[in-house]
């Protein structure tokens, strides 16, 4: 009985905080999945891989936040510093996903099989798969309650348990993008991609600079 | 290459008689009149004379562009006037109120900012998403007022599509008059690629203010902040932001623009331009052009100040999504192939009187909307004077 209600608070902590989560993912997922070929089924794998490796970025967190007793005692330098690394291999990865895309263009669309653009390679994958875990780690507001929730739990298990029962409730959210897979892909939304994921990129790493250097973006 | 294909016999336009053309301005003078003189206009002399010679200003462009025949010409002169005479009105109003030209980050983040359209598009997203606005501005402290503005943009948008970026945005004059200064561009040829990043800062913006809850173009992105009101900078990332405005500013609406002669930022960067793009698809007018007349010989694809033409597009016989209407092809053209034409008709049908149905409603807007900035602009040059 404590564990359904246990499941059913994280679940509807996932689902309530869904659009942040959805916020917090955005500039990394959108134009990632929109350098992918299109149709719902290669959206929904890459989908599947992002969304599997942040559930194991959730479940790593999870497991850190009760045994080091979670961000609750971890100091804000810390959390800080944490976040400016996870922030600068975002950009990173973000800007060699914009590269790589480049070569995916160079090898298809001058052939009338643009369709093969993103064609999901083993690089492709471990590209999705490290952009989710990334996300995953970022301590984004509802992810830092989750975690703060999870630290009072009685056993690791247990945390592992509300970490998963809240994925699946922020999972929902994310569904709707596997539609992005009906935007037909060309040159101008494979261009646009890689130039927002650029773009994307360059917020990071001047977030994570700053945040290593211990300067607050808007401090006084 | 281009005045070898034409053949003599076509004129760029036709000029009107002189008693028509006035019948034709009638209604906009009438217009100029109203927008300068409304109820509750300040009685302040300078305030007066500012008005009258914006009024004089706009009707005689009109006549000139009845008379003429032609439309680009005429619009940029008021389009430059407007780009130019914006930040000093703004920037002299700001100092009045505020008494710098710099707003610290909180106040920004509480909505005290002036209104400014760029950010529109910016709030769509977050707002369907979390029922809460993100604006750097104040909504609730005039909210009838802000409320009839976006009302009008909206109906003129939907009126005039992409026109609103050339006809009544006060942020790109200062870079078409740039682009006006040299004979001939130093760089010929730009990557189209390029016309695609408008939509990369749209989609790259509007997902980072949803994820940041603010206006990451307006806090981190914004060229014209450099001549309106920028970030006060109190720290080393005020000092990058500030940095950032600056370069971009200089870059895209100076430099480029002057090695170019196109629009740069409009084409390139502007995110609102990509945002009024979407509603070309909705707009009853549009450019087209005649295959039967054309005989592509580029002239309109190098006059278009917004690489809205492109060889493929002109052998479709169309101007791309990004068209502003503001009339260069059409007046560059000289076997008048490219034409104004309203959708739903077929090509040959009466193109002057499609652009006569644009340009009263785009010139209404432009007095509208840049009429008051002018004035704004010419008030603050007489009180300095």
């Amino acid at each position: 009985m404590a564990l359904s209600i246990l499941c059913g608070e994280a679940l509807a902590l996932g689902l309530a905080s869904g659009p942040a989560c959805i916020a917090s993912c955005g500039p990394v997922l959108v134009p990632s999945l929109l350098t992918e070929r299109a149709g719902i089924r290669s959206n929904a794998r890459y989908l599947s891989v992002f969304l599997g490796a942040r559930l194991l970025g959730y479940l790593l967190f999870a497991v850190v936040a009760w045994k080091v007793g979670a961000l609750v005692s971890m100091p804000p330098t810390s959390r800080v510093f944490v976040m400016g690394a996870v922030n600068l291999l975002l950009a990173g990865m973000l800007l060699w996903y914009a590269w790589s895309a480049k070569h995916l263009c160079g090898q298809a669309c001058a052939t009338p099989k643009l369709v093969k653009i993103g064609a999901p390679g083993s690089s492709r994958t471990a590209g999705a798969a490290t952009l989710g875990l990334l996300t995953g780690l970022s301590l984004c507001p509802p992810f830092v309650a989750a975690g703060v929730r999870a630290a009072e739990l009685g056993s690791v298990a247990l945390a592992l348990l509300f970490f998963f029962c809240f994925f699946v409730g922020t999972t929902v959210w994310f569904l709707p993008f596997i539609s992005m897979g009906c935007i037909a892909r060309n040159e101008a939304v494979l261009t646009v991609a890689r130039m927002a994921m650029a773009l994307i990129a360059l917020y990071y790493l001047l977030l994570g600079i700053t945040m290593l250097i211990g300067k607050n973006v808007y401090g006084h | 290459m281009a005045t070898n294909a034409c053949t003599p016999h076509f004129t760029p336009a036709s000029p009107r008689g002189l008693l028509r053309s006035l019948l034709l301005t009638l209604p906009m003078a009438i217009w100029s009149v109203l927008m300068g003189f409304h109820p509750g206009t300040s009685t302040d002399p300078k305030a007066l004379l500012a008005a009258a010679v914006t009024a004089i200003f706009m009707t005689v462009l009109f006549f000139m562009m009845m008379r003429t025949g032609t439309t680009y010409r005429w619009r940029r002169y008021f389009f430059v006037t407007l780009g130019v005479l914006f930040p000093i009105g703004f920037i002299y109003n700001m100092v009045l109120a505020r008494g710098t030209m710099g707003i610290p980050m909180e106040e920004m983040i509480a909505g005290r900012t002036p209104f400014c359209f760029l950010a529109i598009p910016l709030l769509i997203v977050p707002a369907a998403l979390t029922r809460t606005i993100v604006f750097p501005g104040s909504i609730t402290a005039s909210g009838h007022a802000i409320g009839v503005m976006v009302g009008l943009w909206l109906a003129m948008t939907l009126v005039l599509g992409k026109g609103w970026c050339a006809y009544a945005c006060f942020f790109g004059g200062i870079e078409e008059g740039m682009a006006a200064v040299p004979k001939r561009a130093k760089i010929r040829k730009l990557d189209p690629r390029w016309r695609y990043g408008p939509w990369a800062v749209l989609l790259a913006m509007v997902l980072l203010s949803l994820a940041l809850f603010e206006p990451a173009y307006c806090t981190w992105l914004c060229p014209f902040k450099a001549v309106t009101e920028y970030v006060t900078a109190r720290n080393a990332i005020g000092l990058m932001q500030n940095a950032i405005f600056i370069v971009l500013f200089a870059g895209l609406v100076i430099v480029l623009p002057l090695l170019t002669k196109k629009r740069t930022q409009c084409s390139f960067f502007c995110p609102f331009g990509a945002f009024q793009s979407i509603f070309n698809k909705i707009s009853i007018f549009e450019i087209k052009i005649d295959r039967t007349r054309c005989h592509s010989c580029s002239v309109c694809q190098n006059a278009c100040p917004n690489l809205s033409l492109s060889k493929e597009s002109i052998a479709r016989g169309e101007a791309l999504m990004s068209c502003m209407k503001c009339g260069a092809c059409v007046d560059a053209c000289p076997r008048q192939a490219a034409v104004w034409h309203i959708k739903g008709t077929t090509i040959n049908w009466k193109p002057e009187r499609a652009r006569l149905m644009f340009l009263y409603a785009a010139w209404a807007m432009a007095i509208m909307f840049g009429g008051s900035i002018i004035a704004s602009g010419l008030f603050t040059i007489i009180h300095f004077l």
